[in-house]
């Protein structure tokens, strides 16, 4: 008895182990042979080929103060599992999708109903039709991704079983239209296009990583990171953007306009503080956009160059009376004349075999140089152009001021503009009558704003640019302003600030601010045609900047075909002006007398 | 059977089930750090919506409404008044944060504690291998 009773109790042991060691290898047929043992199988495809390719996160964009530009956001497909699938689930998973997303509910039935299995495949993501016949995934936010989650959740709910969300990083630009010319956009492969995500694409994109992913339990492990782009601060300013937006809106709703654009930039360092543009770009919904112009989604990639999304960088303009700020200046700064130099303007003059007459077809006598500036005279500058600089002399100087080069700005789509210089074979001497007012030549806005910048500072020129700061890895980077030249010496810098103070003040009051000392020129350019010029339309323009005498601002107002009046004095000043108000208290510069007052406690403290 | 026979048996299931009570328990800490990585992920994810959403929230433009609707007005340059404030100190220059995935301190990967394999550790005991 003593000794059967070890024996026994072996025995049982064994047969327990027996059971267990049975249940076992019940459960390892189950699941390889069961009905889930296709899924199991895929799972373990899916595992073998561990190398997957990691997508960085995108890099940030902030304005100057740290306001978020654009950032990414979880959007999540609608996966299922075929396996998981029951004719319950199948009806009730249309239904909620149908409801929830308003979509037609034959059509998610199909999705789910088709014999997916018999071709190998054991999850599918639904799609939805979207025009010409072209399917996409369905794609839902976080609020609708909860909600799906929580039905499956909850035993009352309706049964979706088979249904998955699965996540993906969409692009998000939470202020929608503001500074989105600026931005750019990126589509949905993650490709950065125009702006500044078009410019710093492969910055902002970081470096795609393989790695070997760890889907089994035994070798979970903390994946390595792929570097993340780098984020970025730009130098825009959301509150003068959105007060400069504002304002360019409203002008060209009054003026009955059809485009428009207004930058503004520290002449100092080229820090472009705002950058507006009408009509405006939402990134956040760029394909309307692109349609409404007759841009192809697909097209952005071959044409690229050939699309002008960003007139501010892109769009080329004959500039008109602008110009003839460039043109003063070269003649200042070569020695040729003196702001009290005389002219006797007799209503035309012939260049080139040409005649060219002034804006108002008039001759207005005898003029200083001040005075051809303040009346704007064609005729007068013309003269200046051809007979006291010559057209070597020009040429430099326009070359010096680069016109008919990029400006370098960090704003994807910039083209050079057009310049016939002497050395083209089809060059004129008329060219240089009309270039040296600003027709026959083409400028962008940002390389006419660059130009006259190096006036508004001490003809010191600089590189424009929107991005103030890059962050990365390993910490801020803070790019130095370029310097893109000197194309004019101070003397004649201040020489013609002055001259413009003065004919703003006397001329064109419409531009002028009370208490601030500002300095700026109109402009009134025909548009070219077929043939010559559009006898109806303008570009009406204006480029101004101050306070004198530490300029802290220069602003170029653009506008296109405008409607009440054709001249840069009647529509584009006015906008100017509005502009500066603003712009001074943002910036918190005090007017002259205050200045003064602070400059003199200052000096006796 | 005799005890000679059984007990090595024993000895050697003891052994085998002490072996599948530690893997299970490294597959359910496995488990755990799979579910603590997507919940990562999903924080992460919520965390970017709300960033969004207050970014959208706090947009100028939608200031500039709510200011409008509280009665106030853009200031003009009158009704503006400087003063001098002794040893001002000017805003800070905003700082973008780092990028998500530029911890100098990166972990790669677990404790050896819970991936080291009986044959690591015998190699590692008997001085073969480099762990």
């Amino acid at each position: 008895m003593v000794e059967q009773l070890p024996r026994q109790r072996v025995r049982i042991l064994l047969m327990i182990m027996v059971i267990v060691a049975l249940a076992m290898v019940v459960q390892l047929i189950r699941v390889q042979f069961g009905p889930y043992a296709p899924v199991f199988a895929s799972w373990v495809e899916a595992a073998s080929d561990t190398e997957d390719e990691v997508e960085p996160t995108r890099g940030l964009i902030y304005d100057r103060d740290g306001d978020l530009l654009a950032t990414n956001v979880p959007l999540y497909y609608l996966e299922v599992e075929t396996y998981q699938l029951n004719p319950v689930s199948i009806k009730q998973i249309a239904g909620v999708l149908s409801r929830a997303l308003i979509l037609p509910y034959e059509d998610l039935y199909a999705q789910l109903k088709r014999d997916w299995k018999s071709q190998g495949q054991f999850r599918f993501r639904l799609t939805r039709e979207i025009t010409g016949g072209e399917r996409w995934p369905i794609t839902i936010d976080q609020m609708a991704a909860d909600m799906l989650r929580s039905f499956l959740l909850d035993a009352d709910a309706p049964d979706l079983s088979g249904l998955k969300t699965v996540p993906a990083p969409k692009r998000e630009y939470p202020a929608g239209t503001l500074a989105g010319h600026v931005l750019g956009f990126v589509n949905q492969e993650g490709q950065g296009f125009f702006g500044v995500e078009g410019y710093y694409d492969d910055w902002l994109a970081g470096k795609p990583i393989t790695i070997d992913r760890g889907y089994i339990p035994l070798e979970a492990r903390f994946e390595p990171d792929p570097p993340a782009g780098v984020n970025l601060v730009l130098t825009i300013d959301l509150d003068i953007q959105q007060m400069v937006e504002e304002i360019l809106a409203e002008s060209i709703e009054s003026s009955g306009a059809e485009e428009g654009e207004i930058i503004v930039m520290d002449p100092r360092n080229g820090e472009i503080l705002a950058l507006a543009i009408y009509p405006t770009l939402d990134p956040n919904h760029y394909e309307p956009w692109l349609e409404e112009r007759g841009y192809e989604t697909e097209d952005l990639e071959s044409e690229e160059e050939e699309l002008v999304i960003n007139p501010a960088v892109g769009g080329q303009f004959e500039p008109g009376s602008t110009f003839k700020v460039i043109t003063m200046a070269s003649a200042l700064d070569a020695g040729v004349v003196t702001p009290e130099d005389e002219f006797i303007d007799e209503g035309q003059i012939e260049v080139g075999g040409i005649r060219i007459r002034n804006w108002d077809g008039g001759a207005w006598g005898p003029q200083t140089m001040q005075g051809c500036m303040a009346h704007s005279l064609n005729v007068c500058l013309a003269y200046v152009a051809s007979e006291k600089l010559g057209a070597s002399f020009f040429y430099d100087y326009l070359d010096a001021f680069g016109i008919g080069s990029v400006t370098g700005v960090d704003v994807a789509g910039e083209v050079s503009g057009q310049l016939r210089t002497p050395r083209h074979p089809e060059w004129t001497e008329a060219d240089l009558g009309t270039n040296a007012f600003g027709q026959g030549v083409s400028v962008t806005p940002i390389q006419l704003l660059a130009a006259v910048g190096a006036i508004a500072n001490d003809g010191i020129m600089v590189q424009p640019h929107v991005v103030r700061a890059v962050v990365g890895s390993e910490g801020p980077y803070w790019p130095k302003p370029t310097v893109l030249g000197r194309p004019i010496s101070r003397d004649a810098a201040d020489e013609l600030t002055a001259m413009l103070t003065e004919s703003l003040q006397e001329e064109t009051s419409l531009a002028s601010v009370e208490g601030y000392d500002l300095a700026g020129k109109t402009g009134t350019a025909q548009i070219p045609a077929e043939h010559g010029y559009d006898p109806r339309w303008t570009i009406a323009s204006f480029v101004g900047w101050g306070p004198l005498p530490e300029e802290e601002f220069i602003v170029l107002v653009r506008i296109d075909r405008p409607e009440i009046s054709p001249w840069g004095s009647v529509v584009a000043a006015p906008i100017f002006r509005q502009v500066v108000e603003r712009l001074v208290v943002m910036l918190e510069i005090p007017p002259n007398d205050v200045r003064e007052d602070l400059v003199q406690s200052d000096e006796s403290g | 059977m005799t005890g000679r026979t059984v007990l090595p048996l024993i000895a050697m299931l003891v052994v085998g089930g002490m072996y599948l009570a530690v893997n299970s328990r490294l597959a359910k800490t496995g488990q755990r750090v799979l579910i603590l990585q997507d919940e990562i992920a999903e924080l992460q994810r919520r965390n970017a919506e709300l960033t969004a959403t207050l970014a959208s929230l706090t947009t100028p433009d939608l200031m500039w409404e709510r200011a409008l609707e509280l009665g106030f007005h853009p200031a003009s340059t009158e009704e503006v008044e400087y003063i001098i404030i002794e040893n001002y100190i000017p805003p800070e220059i905003f700082v973008a944060p780092l990028p998500p995935s530029s911890g100098k301190n990166h972990r790669s990967g677990l404790s050896p504690a819970y991936t080291e394999t009986l044959g690591d550790w015998l190699s590692r005991w008997l001085g073969l291998g480099s762990a």
